[in-house]
């Protein structure tokens, strides 16, 4: 395969940054334990 | 037209192997916490019993003392790097649970407060740090970095900054090691302060959400003094980082117009690209708490989660910190960046001194 072939226009892939997965699976989190997946969670 | 580029023949990382790459690290976070935990409940009882005078270590101190101890002694071996990294995460992550011990109208009258009190630190914090770099002759990027680096939000700040000002490399790396340096003695000495000083949870909490400026160490030092100051340490650094956005535009405008970074485009974009977003979810966490979205319960449960989370993050804060590395950058940016933060520290001080004789929280 030629490099023109392989050529293909530049754009960045999305992806979520560290501080919107943080909130992401905090959420997922809070909604598991308000689904009442986790009962209780210890300490 | 779209700019072309050549695929190198590279294999991909694929997404299960990235995420296998992290689990030896934050299993270390989490067998560092974790004995912290351990030691705090059984040290304590074991002097008791022998009778000996030994003070009371929370868990918080013993997990960044684990972490010191291994970082500064046999070193964090490649394999558990990307792992521990991840305390980020977990801080953020453990924010954004905090929430749920928020009502909202606290949040609206301490966050009313407390954006006062920030804006008033972050203002001053500025000038004088700019004022100190121009006194030693620090080259002009540096002292943005440290500047904003002290005003805001520590190492995320000085990064959101450097690209935005097209700062050196070598800049940076100068700032963040100073600003780390100085967050970790800012840890210690705190909390011997503000007992020395008998501050009320409440005081304490704001003045080290204020000064102290990496996130992560200023919700150590919040919940090293007690829970209720950690909860509003969190609160205000909290604040703190909402506002990296305007000033790193403010820099970033400034250096544009003195043609040595690029312009900036949509400003609105540009704040929302630096946002910190966990804020957001702190929030949110915190109305549905406050519309009773979650049972008394649960909301016990995702407080203890946030613990939990806290708890990696701390042993993190002592496995990033190598005191080694940090005497390789060099004694100047330490000094601007030292005598700056006791200056901040003390400002803060009469700040929160003085907001609580006329606010009265």
């Amino acid at each position: 395969m030629s490099a023109e072939e392989a050529a293909v226009p530049l754009k960045k892939p999305w992806r979520l940054s560290l501080d919107s997965w943080a909130v992401v699976v905090a959420l997922l989190a809070a909604l598991l334990v308000r689904a009442g997946v986790f009962k209780h969670i210890p300490w | 037209m779209a700019d072309a580029v050549v695929i190198p023949q590279v294999e991909p990382v694929q997404p299960a192997l990235r995420f296998l790459r992290l689990i030896p690290g934050v299993l270390l976070l989490a067998a560092i916490g974790y004995a912290g935990k351990l030691l705090e409940q059984n040290v304590g009882k074991y002097a008791k019993a022998h009778h000996w005078v030994f003070p009371n270590i929370e868990y918080v101190l013993w997990a960044i003392l684990l972490g010191l101890l291994i970082s500064n002694t046999v070193g964090v071996p490649e394999i558990f790097r990307t792992g521990v990294a991840t305390y980020e995460f977990w801080l953020k992550a453990g924010i954004v649970l905090l929430g749920s011990r928020f009502l909202l109208g606290d949040i609206l009258k301490l966050g009313g407060v407390s954006l006062l009190l920030v804006a008033i630190e972050i203002v001053g914090a500025i000038a004088f740090m700019t004022l100190l770099g121009r006194l030693f002759k620090l080259k002009p990027k540096l002292t943005t970095l440290l500047a904003v680096g002290s005003a805001v939000c520590g190492v995320s700040a000085i990064i959101a900054t450097k690209g935005a000002i097209d700062a050196d490399d070598e800049d940076s790396s100068f700032s963040i090691a100073a600003i780390l340096a100085l967050g970790a003695l800012a840890l210690f000495t705190f909390p011997l302060i503000g007992h020395y000083l008998h501050l009320w949870d409440r005081a304490y909490g704001i003045w080290a959400g204020l000064a102290v400026d990496n996130t992560a160490e200023a919700t150590a030092a919040g919940a090293l003094y007690s829970d209720a100051a950690g909860k509003l340490a969190v609160l205000v650094k909290s604040t703190r980082n909402a506002m990296i956005g305007f000033v790193v535009l403010a820099y970033a405008i400034y250096w544009a117009s003195q043609g040595q970074a690029k312009a900036v485009g949509n400003k609105a974009a540009f704040l929302w690209q630096k946002f910190p977003k966990f804020v957001l979810g702190f929030i949110l966490i915190s109305v549905l708490a406050t519309y009773q979205f979650f049972s008394k319960d649960q909301v016990g449960s995702l407080a203890n989660l946030s613990r939990w989370a806290f708890l990696l993050t701390f042993a993190g804060v002592g496995l990033r910190t190598n005191f080694r590395d940090m005497r390789k950058q060099g004694l100047r940016p330490f000094a601007v960046g030292a005598i700056g933060e006791i200056v901040i520290a003390v400002f803060t001080l009469g700040l929160v001194v003085g907001a609580e004789k006329l606010f009265g929280f």
